[in-house]
């Protein structure tokens, strides 16, 4: 099933700039997490959050595909719940950049937690239905 | 096991075309009596209980009987709970970009 998680987020800045913040270590640490991240299809690396009692911190990835400064793809593992974070980077022209972020791969490990649904109406239907 | 709760996966039960709608016609009415919601599909009174049971085993669908009828309403809890885990990386992603463009106009500073 094709669950997905869509996020769009328009940056003044130039693509290439916007690349490094996404495969720099040090950069992609200011606004994601700690990481040993490098832009090399097939590098394993982690993420690493705060630990709490439940969960030592730790997001596995690896990585799938670069496409500089197009398209990023890694894995993103938790536990037994592994999704694929992919970025897609569209220069808008006007100094604008627009970074599309898509998370898939949400199963039903947790329960019955998961993703938004990539199926049109229906998603609207369920948030009109959650606000009741 | 509480038969009606958990037997199912409420994503299984979402899967198909035919189930979302019997949900967004659910929605609609607090109780929906089973003839009036086989009025609304091609297929027959069967086909549809078929797909009333798969939500009610997902419990997401909750039936009693009046009389000779069996009357359906809508349980959302577990579509809540589904919406929670996407809540949590929605919030975490736009937090995250939304850092990301003040670090930008910074470094333009």
């Amino acid at each position: 099933m094709s669950l997905v998680l869509s996020v769009d987020h328009e940056y003044k800045t130039t693509i290439e700039k916007a690349w490094t913040y996404l495969t720099d270590p040090s950069k992609l640490a200011k606004w994601v997490l700690e990481n040993d991240f490098k832009a090399v299809e097939g590098h394993r690396f982690q993420f690493r959050a705060e630990p709490n009692e439940y969960w030592d911190g730790v997001i596995n990835g690896e990585v799938l595909l670069v496409d500089e400064p197009n398209k990023l793809s890694y894995t993103w593992a938790v536990g037994e719940e592994k999704h694929t974070v992919t970025w897609t980077l569209h220069d808008l022209g006007n100094g604008k950049v627009n970074l599309h972020l898509e998370q898939t791969g949400f199963s039903n490990v947790h329960g019955l937690e998961g993703a938004r649904y990539g199926w049109g109406n229906w998603t609207s239907q369920l948030e009109k239905l959650l606000a009741q | 096991m509480n038969e009606s709760k958990g037997v199912r996966d409420a994503f299984d039960a979402i899967a198909d075309p035919t189930r979302r709608r019997l949900i967004r016609l659910l929605a609609e009415e607090e109780e929906v009596p089973l003839h009036e919601l086989t009025a609304q599909f091609d297929m027959g009174r069967t086909a549809v209980s078929k797909h009333l049971t798969i939500l009610k085993e997902a419990g997401l669908v909750v039936d009693r009987k009046v009389g000779r009828e069996t009357r359906f309403r809508l349980n959302a809890v577990p579509l809540r709970e589904v919406q929670d885990w996407v809540a949590f990386y929605s919030k975490f992603w736009r937090t995250n970009m939304f850092r990301l463009e003040q670090l930008l106009e910074e470094e333009e500073e």
